[in-house]
């Protein structure tokens, strides 16, 4: 392996490198501003969801740990702390949703109704039809989310080109080599894409979550009543029951469809007469949030204890061999079905709708999984001789495995993270089908709920509303594990892949 | 001499990628005379195994042996043969023995069951008849304990010995020619002497021809009749060995002798050849070895050298010879042949 | 070490496995946040049924004291090794939960062995083929299935599939395929009966387990309304697999066939069939084996989404109504024998490892 050169003194700091030469890092960062500032309100309001998720999950974990030791009192405490804290969150994230965004609901908006039966369209965006105003904002939104996220790795290639100490490291190498792989590209693209359903839900549906699902009595639609002629006022529940997608001939609103109530559905309605696509957006995000949630935890546990196996082996590595392997012996679904009907009730369930605790359990039966794929590149690090070395000079193994085990293996852990993602989201995807209490709680949207609410219209008109949840699922688990075959030629580009490993990553569920 | 068991004259074999056609033998033409050996020695990336890989008829896509080139085997001309026609012309005329002897046996299978596949295809040999001659074979490559060896896999055998299962393998199939890529690359010097005069053994024993390729001069001066030097695609050199070794002519070859240790007298230090073998991807209108080489002068990258006689049965293909000439004239000659169609395209 | 020893020594290092996987099932159902004494007997159970009930479950004893828990963890895992699995509290209550489950693996043992030989099948053979014709268009179209094929998630198949196939019109033509011959067959559920002989709980009633596998094939046309009737469901289970077959055997087949012994294999003369079937054939068997084994734990988890999907009565049905229950005693059964089962395939797969190929000794397989 080469050494990392350098072009700058060994001891300059970013600092005195960014006051040399500035011109690069302030051309990044005045449009990388530009394009923050557009979105600044949606931008703050994700951030402080993101916050707030945090605060929830880490109480949560101190909460369930003092419960445990009984220090039922310190438990009431976290509780108290957490109701505090993300009062305070919400709160500035409500203010911070106040600030103008330029590619939102209210400056394009979709919602409207026509003024008589050959229209005007009124209170539309230009006053386009619905159909159109909400394309525009998808596209736009989408555009502007890829441009962004193409804009922060410009970011990384301007430090790297600028500013970085080092000419060259082995992760320039590995990014080069998944630039020129297209199917790694796809996988980060159908990442891309679902992050920013995720991200961005609330502006991509052409209704909210709040206003078509959760509480559908306390907001209203205005529209052309054909019957009457007139413009009149329901409340969207009502709209909503008139518009379901029962397979029979008038109870159908297929995809790319208006409904009586002059609403558009890019995806149809499901059975209840909710809106799919505003549906499916809201199950993005919490779907996303539980795999990330689950495989963050689950690669940290994985990484840590692999380590820690191929540092001590012996009994240690043996006694974690029995613990995966006993995890592993009872199907993975079936631990899953057992632990969240167990703790259907339990108060751990509430949070983020059930998300958190099915994240918890989703780590704790997926770990084995990734130990054992990343155990053995652990392993072969371990015998290094520079292992040897740093572990002759008296370095503690601590400090060995974070700087010298830790970046041999993140690679190998990203891989087979990122084909177990799959495996999580369609996991939990199962568990909202099988519904009982299992899963996530309704009326959050939840993916495998449309599945299993359309499960009898099938077979007539009304395909749409099992069939699109389930193809979403299927270009995200493609797209993740094309991801993981791109990190792996990227990282190895002598692998023939195929890896056995992989069996229990994709579908199984 | 007699009726050559092979000739090859002016093969080209290239390889096509998505940017360029790489020619990784690009004219080379050669005989074997019966219970001949002759050699071919390059650095690697010369195109030596592509060349052994051509004659075996084992170039697959995206590589093409592109058409003029002509592999005379017996008096047949091998690039005009189907697969079933190779396939009758593989083993049982044409055998080779690979640079990798772990890699080259299937590891899934016993040596024997190996050996006895051999001998099925290409004797008609069965059963009990087939075992006997298997572990005859064996011992014919001396290896001890042959009947308890047959039924052992490949990785209970060591490098040494793998090879020399391996030859058993070819010997099976009774080849008249056997090819030798790199045979003892992979092994100890002790243990390449020992497989190099089994093999000398053998082609006394039943006549065999042998090509044998290596990047080695020493092996070449203790193996081969007749020597070929191959840079970039190309014969740069032709001679027989004593001929070669005593005076060599192309500055490539003087190179290659050089870095044998214990040649040069008095020099403390070896001397190495700088730089590597180039990637030929166009026709050549040039030297290709004259980025390296110590005599070059401008017209070496203006005219393709082409072979010049300069001893009993030995060529070379570089500027400075005819060296009686003067350079200019020299330059000239090269031209005139290349264009009298010596050259190709 | 020969394999007698390596078995025994395989089989005790199970044991712990086999312990742990019980162990954390006993703590989810018995530690869990759920009393499954007031879910059998409801909201308005009288304080004696409770204390009678709770005696009966082996919380507490008789003198009104708490079972520890290690004491009730002791007895529960004391009965499982010594096979004793008790009586289903709620599914069927009071009836042994033997019986319970003999009931119902017939069902899915026919799904289940289906769904494998239909992946292998399928997978196997389409997986060999695209590595044999590796870059060519039938390349692309199969790898590119088999990519999709094992991204599909089996309920959402099992959805798509049953509900199309069980539809009226041009889509349902599965219902009435062969029903001249008397093969009608519903999709979703037990087939239709046509007389009592042509039904599927007819084909295995009241046959242990154990003698399935030996009985006479009863009838024909009994055989086929079963296939007809379990192929669907087969299909879907045996997706994920056969994604991973057609992706894997490709691969294998690749880096086979591109070896340096096939190119021997050529040098010898031998035709391009018979390389392909022995040289490479046997190679590609090799990373295939992990895949084909994995397949069984596919499908103890996937049978209870499709089984509910296709209204299949199977252990799969039966988990998943047994932990909503909580029927502790059928789940603890259950989990006992799909652990028991799975260290077994464990250790068959690493002994076929050291069969197929030789290089892996009986000490390093497994590790």
């Amino acid at each position: 392996m080469e050494e990392p050169t350098s072009r700058f003194d060994e001891d300059s700091t970013l600092r005195s490198r960014l006051e040399a030469d500035p011109e690069p890092a302030l051309r990044w960062a005045a449009v990388m501003a530009a394009l923050a500032l557009v979105q600044i309100g949606s931008l703050l309001g994700g951030l402080l969801s993101i916050l707030d998720a945090a605060v929830v999950g880490v109480t949560a974990i101190f909460d369930v740990l003092f419960g445990l030791v009984g220090l039922t009192g310190a438990s009431a405490a976290v509780v108290d702390v957490q109701s505090a804290l993300s009062g305070a969150v919400t709160t500035a994230r409500d203010a911070a949703e106040g600030l103008p965004t330029l590619l939102s609901r209210e400056t394009i908006p979709n919602q409207g109704h026509l003024a008589s039966a050959d229209g005007p369209w009124v209170d539309t965006f230009l006053g386009l039809e619905p159909a159109l105003a909400w394309a525009v904002r998808v596209l736009l939104i989408v555009g502007y989310s890829l441009f962004t996220f193409y804009w922060l790795f410009r970011g990384w290639l301007v430090f790297r080109a600028h500013y970085r100490q080092a000419d060259w490291t082995p992760t320039d190498d590995m990014i080069d080599r998944l630039r020129d792989h297209r199917w790694g590209q796809f996988g980060i693209f159908v990442l891309a894409l679902f992050l920013i359903m995720a991200l961005f839900g609330p502006a991509l549906g052409p209704t909210t979550v709040s206003q078509n699902i959760v509480s559908p009595y306390s907001h209203e639609v205005t529209y052309f009543n054909a019957d009457a002629g007139a413009v009149e006022t329901v409340a969207a529940g009502d709209a909503n029951f008139n518009s379901k997608s029962k397979g029979a001939g008038d109870q159908n609103v297929g995809p790319m469809t208006y409904d009586n109530f002059n609403r558009f559905h890019p995806f149809g309605t499901l059975p209840n007469g909710r809106d799919l696509f505003t549906f499916m957006m809201g199950g993005a995000r919490i779907t996303l949030i539980v795999a990330g949630l689950a495989i963050g935890l689950s690669a940290l546990i994985a990484g840590g204890l692999a380590m820690v196996s191929a540092f001590y082996g012996g009994n240690i590595d043996l006694t974690l061999l029995t613990t995966a392997d006993g995890i592993v012996s009872v199907p993975r679904l079936l631990l899953l079905i057992m632990i969240s009907a167990i703790f259907a009730n339990h108060w751990l369930a509430g949070v983020l709708d059930g998300g958190f605790l099915l994240a918890l359990i989703f780590a704790f039966t997926g770990w084995p999984f990734l130990w054992r794929a990343v155990r053995g590149p652990a392993l072969q690090v371990a015998q290094e001789e520079w292992v040897d070395a740093a572990e002759s000079f008296g370095q503690p193994p601590r400090t060995i495995m974070r700087k010298h085990m830790f970046p041999y293996i993140t690679g190998y852990l990203l891989v087979y993270a990122s084909m177990s993602t799959g495996g999580i989201i369609v996991g939990l995807a199962a568990l909202s089908f099988l519904g009982n209490g299992l899963g996530i709680t309704p009326p959050t949207p939840a993916w495998g709920r449309a599945v299993s609410l359309g499960q009898s219209y099938v077979s007539g008109p009304s395909w749409h509303i099992s069939f699109i949840p389930g193809a979403m699922i299927v270009v995200l688990v493609t797209g993740l594990n094309a991801l993981g075959d791109g990190i792996r030629d990227a990282i190895d580009p002598e692998s023939a892949g195929g890896d056995d490993d992989e069996a229990a990553a994709g579908g199984g569920a | 001499m007699s009726e050559p068991v092979l000739s090859v004259s002016n093969l080209r074999t290239v390889f096509h990628t998505d940017r360029e056609t790489i020619r990784a033998v690009d004219g080379v033409s050669f005989d074997v005379g019966r219970g001949e050996t002759v050699g071919i020695v390059g650095e690697s990336g010369s195109g030596k195994s592509v060349t052994a890989r051509s004659i075996m008829g084992l170039v697959e896509s995206p590589g093409e042996i592109l058409p003029g080139s002509s592999i005379r085997f017996n008096g047949q001309e091998l690039t005009e043969f189907d697969d079933a026609q190779y396939r009758e012309i593989r083993g049982s005329g044409i055998g080779m023995v690979f640079q990798d002897p772990q890699k080259s046996l299937n590891p899934v299978y016993t040596v024997g069951n190996q050996i006895i596949e051999a001998l099925e295809e290409n004797q008609d040999l069965t059963g009990e008849e087939a075992r006997e001659e298997a572990i005859d074979l064996l011992e014919a490559v001396a290896i001890p304990d042959a009947p308890r060896r047959l039924d052992e896999y490949p990785h209970e055998f060591s490098g040494g010995m793998r090879q020399r299962a391996m030859i058993a393998m070819m010997l099976a199939c009774d080849p008249e020619f056997l090819i030798c890529d790199e045979p003892t690359t992979a092994l100890d010097v002790t243990i390449e002497a020992q497989i190099l005069e089994l093999l000398q053994e053998l082609q006394e024993e039943r006549g065999l021809s042998i090509l044998f390729i290596t990047h080695d001069m020493g092996v070449i001066a203790e193996i081969a009749d007749r020597v070929n030097v191959m840079y970039a695609g190309e014969i740069v050199e032709t001679a027989p060995v004593e001929e070669l070794f005593a005076s060599p002519t192309h500055p490539y070859t003087e190179g290659l002798l050089d870095a044998i240790p214990g040649r040069q007298d008095g020099s403390e230090q070896l001397r190495t050849i700088e730089g590597d073998v180039p990637t030929a991807n166009e026709a050549a209108s040039h030297c290709r070895f004259a980025p390296r080489c110590e005599h070059a002068f401008d017209a070496c990258e203006q005219a393709h050298p082409q072979h010049v006689e300069v001893g009993p049965e030995h060529t070379a293909a570089c500027l400075l010879y005819p060296g009686e000439k003067s350079r200019s004239e020299r330059v000239e000659h090269h031209r005139a042949q290349a264009e009298t169609g010596g050259d190709h395209e | 070490m020969n394999r007698l020893t390596y078995l025994a020594k395989r089989l005790a290092l199970g044991v712990p496995v086999v312990l742990f996987g019980l162990t954390m099932s006993f703590l989810i159902m018995y530690r869990g946040p759920i009393d499954p004494v007031m879910t059998i007997l409801g909201r308005d159970a009288t304080a004696s049924d409770i204390r009678q009930l709770r005696i009966a479950l082996g919380y507490i004893r008789p003198n009104g004291t708490q079972v520890p828990i290690w004491e009730q963890y002791a007895t529960v895992m004391y009965d499982l090794f010594t096979l004793q699995f008790g009586q289903s509290w709620i599914i069927q209550r009071g009836v042994p939960v033997t019986e319970v489950i003999g009931n119902r693996m017939p069902a899915t043992l026919w799904l289940g062995w289906w769904s494998v030989v239909i992946a292998l099948l399928f997978g196997i053979p389409i997986g060999l083929f695209a590595g044999l014709k590796a870059n060519s268009w039938s390349d692309y179209l199969a790898s590119g299935g088999g990519i999709i094929w094992r991204a599909m998630p089996n309920f959402w198949l099992a959805v798509m599939l049953a509900g199309s196939l069980s539809a009226g019109g041009a889509l349902g033509w599965y219902r009435g395929l062969g029903s001249d011959y008397g093969l009608k067959t519903d999709v979703i559920g037990t087939p239709d009966e046509v007389g009592n002989l042509f039904t599927v709980v007819d084909l295995f009633q009241g046959v242990p387990v154990l003698e399935l596998l030996f009985l006479p094939i009863p009838n024909v046309g009994n055989v086929l309304i079963a296939f007809k009737w379990i192929l669907p469901a087969a299909l879907v289970l045996g997706s994920a697999s056969m994604g991973n077959e057609i992706r894997i055997g490709r691969t294998a087949v690749l880096e086979s066939i591109n070896s340096k012994y096939v190119e021997t294999a050529k040098a010898k003369g031998l035709s391009s069939r018979r390389i392909i079937v022995k040289h490479v054939g046997r190679n590609a068997v090799v990373p295939l084996l992990p895949v084909i084994m994995g397949e069984f734990y596919l499908l103890i988890g996937g049978s209870v989404l499709v089984e509910k999907v296709f209204s299949i009565n199977g252990l799969g049905n039966l988990f998943f109504r047994a932990v909503l229950g909580p029927d502790i005693p059928v789940v603890m059964g259950l989990v006992f024998i799909f652990v028991v089962i799975q260290v077994l395939m464990n250790i068959l797969q690493d002994l076929l490892y050291t069969m197929v190929d030789p290089r892996i000794t009986l000490e390093d397989a497994g590790r």
